[in-house]
């Protein structure tokens, strides 16, 4: 409420000097050349131009000074998305966007009683980009809520500017641990998952049921380090022995280099963590050039998941891997997004769709609890920590201390299913994982 | 003073105080928008140096850029988020690196030196993701402190989007005039002498290679400015500000802006900042039409931005001048040279 | 180490090199004869492995696609010469960097909306699905054949431009084009097909390549970027620089990805620098 009202006064005081400057004419041309007029729709239709001085101010404070408070909590919510679109990364943004299209469609579209606007912008894989799309999300559209993320670079960089402006954010994917680690925030939570969560796990199944000699295999950039790190470490703790590491660049098209210098370790397994076409090269050249043949696969899930899992074809089959989700996995909750999502987008879900779907849910739920009332910020991240619902990963809920959701982790096997590839799920953790935080 | 410097004149305080004034009405988008659109004004006026006005094309130029950021955040990080302090020892870092660079890349000339320069860039942009402990490797170097100024008792915060807006307007315009300075002195004539006829310039005794480091090192140490001034704005550095991707943005800021002037490269990086902004937010297919926008450019737009407005204002003369007919001999030379 | 590893290794190194020759062969000659600087060459590679790929998928025939793929794409190369860059002549390297830029921007995001943003994969015909055994692995035998396409046709390109009229006109072209316009040859024509057999040897590279390294958005900027690096070591204008520079580059990149990697992503630029600076106009180049 003073917010919006000191807002106001400032706005109107500027106005003043800069009419007096006689630069008012300039000032209205270029609100008018800016981007916001070939924005996403804004809420309120845009006030036709009689009297400029007093109309050309935004949309949400052309309305009555009586009531903004009222206003902004009977209109949309705005939620602002940063997600790849284009090139590399575009098949996880639109898997990601789908899902909380359907998510968001199942409830009507609305949460709390109030329409859901959704911002789309495209992250482009690049820091830079995305801190200026965050700008024109947060300066100029306004949004109330954040969500996004597929890299973690961006993830990071974005971290700062969403934490000072106090909005309440959902990383969809991005998993470096520090983002619920060093740089995490009141602001911020995470509905996907940690690098360490994603790996860790797998250091004593893997020593357990799939061998004790392994070599590492990992793209050589933050990620892949810390995937190979915290596998390293549990691994190592269950009385594995970690033949060799490998760390080919990122990304990278031809792993034909190091395929033999794997085969001469002599491993009878290899952990390995590679992600989109990288994770296709590598099962595919790994099978081609025999190595599959007698060296078992181990990866986080990601390896293998849906999205590559076609590309790669039978030469996956027999990976075992780690992930907080399978396609296969038997719950209700599961079927049903599965068979929505293909009917909705003719498509098969994916980790990322389910990382999607539960962030809109996260949203939606959120709202609800504060009645689309986000006037309280501390009340509404309060109503966010507070969410549990069953997803179709299993039960669904945040690390009060981390953010990051405490969950089930599954281990799964590539296996033929009615002559389809499919994770099929072939044991759990005992215990929700929960990053350690440090 | 002729009309047409007047105007120019006049034109010229116009938008100087327009853009003082500016963040008297501008939204802080727009405010935001402008910085980052001066920041990399600079780094494009700065590659034109090399490219229009010494004709040295250069596709490594993000390796300067980067490491200007780089070196700031770090230290800004470790020593001191004071400019006064830090921004020196960036920029000598850069002009250090530049002159090694440059050293080897000028030996070579025309596609061999771009070539050398990308060679020279994605070295750099190796070592930033391989040495991790200062430049945060591929999740990048973030949370740095905000830029201030502290001299003596003065002490300047640059914790505002308007004062970081000055700081940026400030240092661009100093850069601008120095550039311009630069390019209008005799040096200038010498690098455009360069590019118009090197073995001429050669064979009346000028060490054109001397020239074309010390252009290269200036390119460098201003490109080192925008680095700096960018890690201060975004207060995070990645290594897509040192990926050839970088330098291929700018390489293309100034040639739609126009090569070869100083303004022109300003006005392209503004171009393609803001356009990308509006047209990849209204829609997916945005690569499409910046690609379609730029080859539009090339027929539409002999030498860039600045070539259209020229044109423009000369046919604008046009109107007042009487064409005289040419004569019949004149006209049949024009047919069959067509 | 092992004598099957070097083996194995040199036969990787020989695959990509060949690979990139393709590439580098039509772009090498397309720069020294019109003095062109393509950077959609990545492009007819990426749009000949996509459109292969559908091609396989309509007809199930590998054989097919390789034939008809390049065919396509070397009408489109002929058509942007002709409608794109002729117009452009005599305007320098900076307004083609702009319009072959915006047109691979416009390729990939073409690309994009009909084939979607998933990672694609097309498998070997069955008479190339297996492999060999070589010491400690099995050798694709898609890859093998990857190399004997790139010799053999490296082979022929060699002899059309030293044995033939039409490659004696394309080495004259190199040399001074303008001369070859004034003996009364239709240089133009020429100058289009030169093009678009870049483009098709392009797109022909794309459609082998496509099995062994998959499909994915963004291939063309990453070759492209390879095959310039070996156009400039092995001298611009020369199919004999083209090849032994992809050789070199091939090897080198392959080699140090094994030995070093650490360094891998250094390897090809080191190298590149430092025959840039032994010999400034690359191996084979004209002195200027």
């Amino acid at each position: 409420m003073s917010d919006q009202n000191t807002l106001m006064d400032r706005r109107r005081f500027l106005k003043g000097i800069a009419t007096v400057a006689g630069t008012a004419a300039v000032g209205a041309l270029i609100e008018a050349c800016a981007p916001a007029a070939t924005s996403a729709p804004t809420t309120a239709p845009a006030a036709n131009t009689i009297a400029p001085a007093a109309t050309s101010a935004p949309a949400a404070t052309a309305a009555p000074t009586a009531a903004p408070t009222v206003l902004k909590q009977t209109g949309n919510v705005k939620i602002g998305l940063i997600l790849g679109y284009s090139s590399v990364y575009a098949a996880l943004g639109e898997s990601i966007t789908n899902a909380m299209q359907l998510y968001f469609d199942s409830v009507g579209g609305s949460a709390g009683g109030r329409k859901i606007d959704l911002v789309k912008e495209d992250e482009e894989n690049n820091p830079q980009v995305a801190l200026r799309k965050l700008s024109k999300l947060l300066d100029q559209d306004k949004v109330d809520i954040f969500s996004g993320v597929i890299s973690s670079a961006v993830a990071l960089a974005l971290r700062d500017p969403l934490h000072e402006a106090k909005i309440p954010s959902l990383v969809s994917n991005a998993g470096a641990n520090d983002v619920t680690r060093k740089a995490k925030s009141p602001y911020i939570f995470r509905t996907s998952f940690s690098n360490w969560q994603v790996s860790a796990p797998m250091g004593p199944y893997a020593a357990d049921k799939v061998s004790k000699k392994i070599v590492v295999v990992a793209a050589d950039y933050a990620a892949g380090h810390e995937d190979a790190n915290s596998f390293m470490e549990t691994f190592k703790k269950a009385g594995g022995t970690v033949l060799g590491e490998v760390y080919p660049p990122f990304p990278n098209t031809d792993y034909s280099p190091y395929l033999p210098k794997i085969k001469d370790l002599k491993p009878e397994a290899i952990f390995a963590f590679f992600s989109g076409s990288d994770a296709v090269n590598f099962i595919k050249q790994f099978s081609d050039f025999g190595l599959a043949k007698d060296i078992k696969i181990t990866c986080p899930g990601f390896l293998v998941e849906q999205d590559v899992l076609p590309a790669q074809g039978k030469a996956a089959l027999g990976a075992i891997s780690v992930l907080h989700w399978a396609y296969g996995l038997d719950n209700a909750e599961n079927k049903k997004f599965i068979a929505d999502f293909k009917a909705k987008y003719n498509k098969d879900a994916d980790v990322f769709a389910v990382q999607g779907f539960d962030t809109a849910r996260v949203i939606v739920e959120a709202m609800n609890a504060v009645q689309g009332d986000l006037s309280n910020k501390q009340k509404f991240l309060d109503a966010i920590k507070a969410v549990k619902f069953n997803s179709p990963r299993g039960a669904f809920v945040f690390d009060p201390a981390t953010q990051n959701p405490i969950q089930t982790m599954y281990f799964r096997e590539v296996r033929e299913v009615d002559g389809k590839l499919q994770n099929v799920v072939i044991g759990k953790t005992d215990q929700p994982v929960a990053d350690p935080g440090a | 003073m002729s009309s047409r410097r007047l105007l120019s004149f006049t034109l010229a305080l116009a938008i100087l105080i327009l853009l003082i004034a500016l963040p008297a009405f501008a939204s802080t988008f727009i405010v935001k928008t402008l910085t980052e659109v001066l920041i990399f004004g600079i780094l494009a006026m700065s590659l034109d140096l090399l490219l229009g006005y010494t004709g040295l094309v250069s596709f490594g130029h993000a390796a300067f850029f980067g490491m200007g950021a780089y070196a700031t955040g770090y230290l800004a990080k470790n020593l001191s988020p004071n400019i006064v302090v830090v921004m020196p020892l960036a920029l000598l870092i850069v002009a250090a690196a530049a002159l090694v660079i440059g050293f080897f890349s000028i030996r070579v000339s025309g596609v061999y030196f771009l070539m050398l320069t990308l060679a020279f860039g994605q070295m750099i942009y190796a070592l930033a993701e391989r040495w991790t402990d200062v430049t945060g490797g591929s999740n990048g170097l973030s949370s740095l402190p905000r830029p201030l100024i502290e001299l003596g008792s003065a002490r300047i915060e640059f914790d505002d989007v308007n004062a970081r807006y000055f700081l940026v307007l400030a240092f661009f315009l100093l850069s601008y005039a120095a550039l311009w300075w630069m390019v209008h002195a005799q040096f200038g004539r010498v690098l455009i002498g360069i590019r118009e006829n090197e073995p001429r310039l050669r064979a009346i005794g000028y060490n054109t290679s001397r020239f074309k480091l010390l252009a290269f090192v200036i390119a460098g140490v201003f490109a080192g400015v925008a680095g700096a001034l960018y890690a201060g704005f975004n207060r995070f550095v990645s290594t897509s500000d040192v990926y050839w991707t970088q330098s291929g943005q700018v390489l293309i800021m100034v040639v739609i802006g126009g090569a070869g002037t100083l303004l022109g490269p300003v006005l392209g990086a503004g171009m393609i900042l803001i356009l990308q902004n509006i047209i990849s937010s209204a829609t997916e297919r945005w690569q499409t039409i910046m690609g379609l926008l730029f080859i539009g450019f090339v027929f539409a737009a002999r030498n860039g931005v600045m070539g259209l407005l020229k044109q423009i204002f000369q046919i604008s003369n046009f109107k007042f001048q009487i064409v005289k007919p040419k004569s019949e001999s004149e006209v049949s030379n024009l047919k069959s040279k067509i | 180490m092992s004598l099957d590893f070097l083996l194995i290794q040199f036969l990787n190194g020989l695959q990509s090199a060949l690979l990139l020759f393709l590439l580098a062969a039509g772009l090498s000659i397309i720069f020294g004869m019109m003095d062109v600087m393509n950077l959609a060459h990545g492009s007819f590679y990426m749009l000949g492995a996509y459109i292969g790929l559908s091609l396989v998928r309509a007809f199930g025939n590998f054989w097919l696609a390789l034939l008809i793929a390049p065919l396509v794409v070397g009408a489109l190369g002929f058509i942007v010469e002709r409608v794109l860059l002729r117009p452009l002549k005599g305007r320098g390297h900076l307004d083609q960097v702009l319009l072959t830029f915006g047109l691979a921007l416009v390729a990939l995001d073409f690309t994009h909306a009909t084939w979607g943003a998933n990672i694609l994969s097309l498998q070997p015909p069955p008479e190339l699905a297996g492999s060999l055994p070589l010491g400690p692995v099995q050798y694709p035998l898609m890859r093998l054949f990857v190399i004997v396409m790139g010799l053999l046709l490296a082979a022929v390109l060699g002899l059309i431009v030293s044995r033939t009229r039409i490659g004696a006109i394309v080495r004259a072209g190199v040399a001074d084009a303008q001369m070859v316009g004034g003996l009364g040859i239709n240089i133009s024509l020429i100058f289009s097909i030169v093009f678009a057999v870049g483009a098709a040897l392009a797109a022909f590279g794309g459609v082998i390549a496509a099995p062994v390294v998959g499909l994915k958005l963004g291939m063309d900027a990453e070759t492209l970027i390879a095959a310039l690096i070996v156009v400039v070591v092995g001298g611009l204008g020369t199919l004999r620089g083209a090849f032994w520079g992809s050789l070199l580059i091939g090897e080198a990149d392959n080699f140090g990805r094994a030995l070093l990697p650490d360094y891998a992503l250094l390897s090809v630029y080191v190298i590149m620098a430092a025959i840039l600076l032994l010999r400034p106009t690359g191996l084979f180049g004209k002195k200027t």
